[in-house]
């Protein structure tokens, strides 16, 4: 199976201590992968290398085939919308925004005009259930449906690899559960890799595979 | 997706810019009202420029190109005043007529005004181009008869016509004629639209000893009008041994007024920059404080694909559209200030077309010089960073 993302030697350093030293690891697509640790262990460093949000001091970055740790910001910008899609933990919602055009924002970049985004916003938002709260603002929203509209906005890019940080840990039990079952069905049914920071040892069994991050080191759980 | 195909259409960062500089409320006020101060001094400044240029040049076409107005003044106290005929005319000078000036009481059936009479020679209306609409004008033959001429407001306002008799003093005049409209004119010391004018020898009439305080001349060219006034000033000296004289040109007058407005405009000029510079520093101020409360806002456009570009882009429109709003709001004030000036100072309001797009020029420079840094400290952000901003 071809992989999706491919890391070679990644080393990572922050005010001089490696965070993460000679990283090699790769993903097929359409694999769900959680990524567990301790805190600080350089879980959140791993998926900000791989969603292009950060840069390896050493080493090389595949993404879909192409070599990106080297990428100037631009490309990158374009490949972060192109390719990736990201869920946080904290929604990262634009709070002036309502939800449809929080949902249609990643769209803009690509030079699509409102009123068109805002259709394609619509129909994902009718995927994650929230289609009539399209005119709320987040702030109107539960957590659990900040993190459908978050997801929402994630996917309406149609990404090849979607990345989530802690999707689940600012919400109570069943609303996790609903969202984890999100995230799988889509990566079942759309073939999209799914990469997931989670602390949580029941949430990591979800996942096809697991990445242990440890001593700046990544090994299979 | 071709990358110059990537990014947010126009439109979109227009109306993106709008909408944050709506959501900035009072902020965006106060670093709008500074630019806006700036802009209408610039505004005021350049239509009340404009403005009085116009006047000054309508006042230079009404003054007459080739007037000289002499000033004079006895030096020995209780000297007789000034004989004039005959006079000797000095080079350069087509005529001279004399002018002495009381205020009175003028009465016609039943009504009276408080005006300015003028005494003065047949020469008069050659000088200042005076004509008797109705009736006829005064000449030497006048001299000693009870004649007088009405100026054209002052006769309509008394309904005074050629024939009718008016009362100075305790004397009845006849009106021999009313002037033809001749307009103000603020070298002269006397409005004749308003006045009662009569030959130089009545105003004893009415004073006992009348004096002749202004002499009118014209030059015969305007080209050597200077030289002209030395002659004539010369020539004066050399009769009124007991007088001061002085000769006023009209071009003296313009620069007076060139003058003030030079002060005024330079003082508006100093308003201007002054405010636009605060203007721009609180467009600056609002911006720094908008990109560091965005920092979070802007590490998340980033992962969801925005460029360095789109995020500089997108602040640098926001401080544009403050500062062309200020420009905007500037512009009214300073048209109305401009008007109000215009008003006060008795001009009509002539509009500069350069004022707008000028105030508008520079706010749009003040709003790109000032919110670039910030746009530009915005663009430079590492997306991880922001992201991890609280």
């Amino acid at each position: 199976m071809t992989s999706i993302i491919a890391l070679h030697g990644v080393t990572r350093r922050l005010g001089g201590e490696a965070v993460l030293q000679d990283v090699s690891f790769s993903l097929p697509a359409g694999q769900s992968c959680a990524i567990v640790g301790a805190s600080g262990s350089g879980k959140s460093t791993l998926l900000n290398l791989i969603g292009l949000l950060d840069q390896p001091c050493h080493g090389r970055l595949v993404l879909d085939g192409s070599e990106v740790a080297q990428a100037d910001a631009d490309q990158r910008a374009i490949t972060r919308n192109r390719l990736l899609g990201f869920v946080f933990q904290s929604f990262n919602l634009l709070p002036r925004l309502s939800v449809l055009d929080n949902v249609a924002l990643p769209l803009s970049y690509r030079g699509i005009r409102l009123a068109s985004a805002r259709q394609i916003a619509k129909v994902q938002l009718e995927k994650v259930g929230l289609e009539p709260r399209a005119k709320y603002h987040p702030a109107d929203l539960s957590g659990g449906q900040r993190q459908r509209v978050a997801i929402a906005r994630a996917l309406v890019t149609e990404p090849r690899i979607l990345l989530a940080d802690e999707p689940t840990g600012n919400l109570d039990g069943d609303t996790a559960q609903d969202i984890i079952e999100l995230l799988t069905t889509l990566n079942r049914e759309q073939f999209m890799t799914l990469l997931m920071v989670t602390h949580d040892p029941a949430m990591a069994q979800c996942m096809d595979r697991c990445l242990l991050v440890r001593n700046g080191g990544v090994f299979d759980a | 997706m071709p990358e110059a195909a990537y990014g947010p259409g126009w439109p979109q960062r227009f109306s993106e810019a709008l909408f944050s500089v709506r959501q900035l409320g009072a902020r965006a006020w106060l670093a709008l009202f500074g630019i806006a101060v700036g802009c209408a001094a610039l505004v005021a400044l350049m239509n009340i420029g404009h403005s009085a240029a116009q006047y000054a040049r309508q006042l230079f076409q009404g003054l007459g190109s080739e007037l000289l107005v002499v000033n004079l003044k006895a030096t020995v106290e209780g000297d007789a005043p000034v004989r004039l005929q005959p006079f000797e005319l000095p080079p350069g000078i087509r005529a001279v007529a004399p002018l002495a000036a009381g205020v009175f009481a003028v009465q016609f059936n039943g009504g009276s005004i408080e005006t300015m009479v003028a005494g003065s020679t047949a020469q008069l209306f050659e000088v200042v181009d005076l004509q008797a609409a109705r009736g006829r004008s005064l000449s030497a033959y006048d001299d000693q008869a009870a004649h007088v001429l009405l100026g054209a407001s002052l006769a309509a306002r008394l309904q005074v016509r050629p024939g009718d008799r008016v009362q100075l003093g305790s004397y009845l005049f006849d009106v021999v004629g009313v002037l033809a409209p001749r307009g103000y004119n603020p070298m002269l010391p006397v409005n004749f639209d308003d006045s009662v004018l009569m030959p130089l020898p009545g105003t004893r009439r009415l004073s006992p000893v009348p004096e002749v305080a202004t002499l009118i001349a014209k030059g015969i060219d305007a080209s050597t009008l200077t030289q002209a006034a030395r002659s004539l000033e010369r020539h004066l000296r050399a009769r009124l041994m007991q007088h001061d004289v002085d000769v006023q040109l009209p071009r003296q007058m313009l620069e007076g007024m060139a003058g003030q407005s030079r002060m005024m405009t330079g003082l508006l000029a100093g308003t201007a920059a002054v405010a636009l510079l605060l203007g721009g520093v609180g467009v600056m101020n609002v911006m720094v404080m908008n990109v560091t409360q965005r920092r979070r806002e802007i590490g998340l456009r980033m992962a969801l694909g925005a460029r360095s570009r789109d995020i500089a882009w997108q602040f640098l429109l926001e401080a544009l559209l403050l500062s062309v709003a200020g420009a905007l709001l500037g512009a009214v004030l300073g048209l109305a200030a401009a008007w109000w000036f215009a008003r006060v100072s008795g001009w009509d309001l002539a509009l500069d077309a350069r004022s707008l797009p000028a105030s508008m020029g520079v706010s749009l420079t003040l709003g790109l010089f000032f919110g670039l840094q910030p746009a530009l400290s915005a663009a430079r952000l590492q997306p991880v960073v922001a992201l991890r901003d609280e």
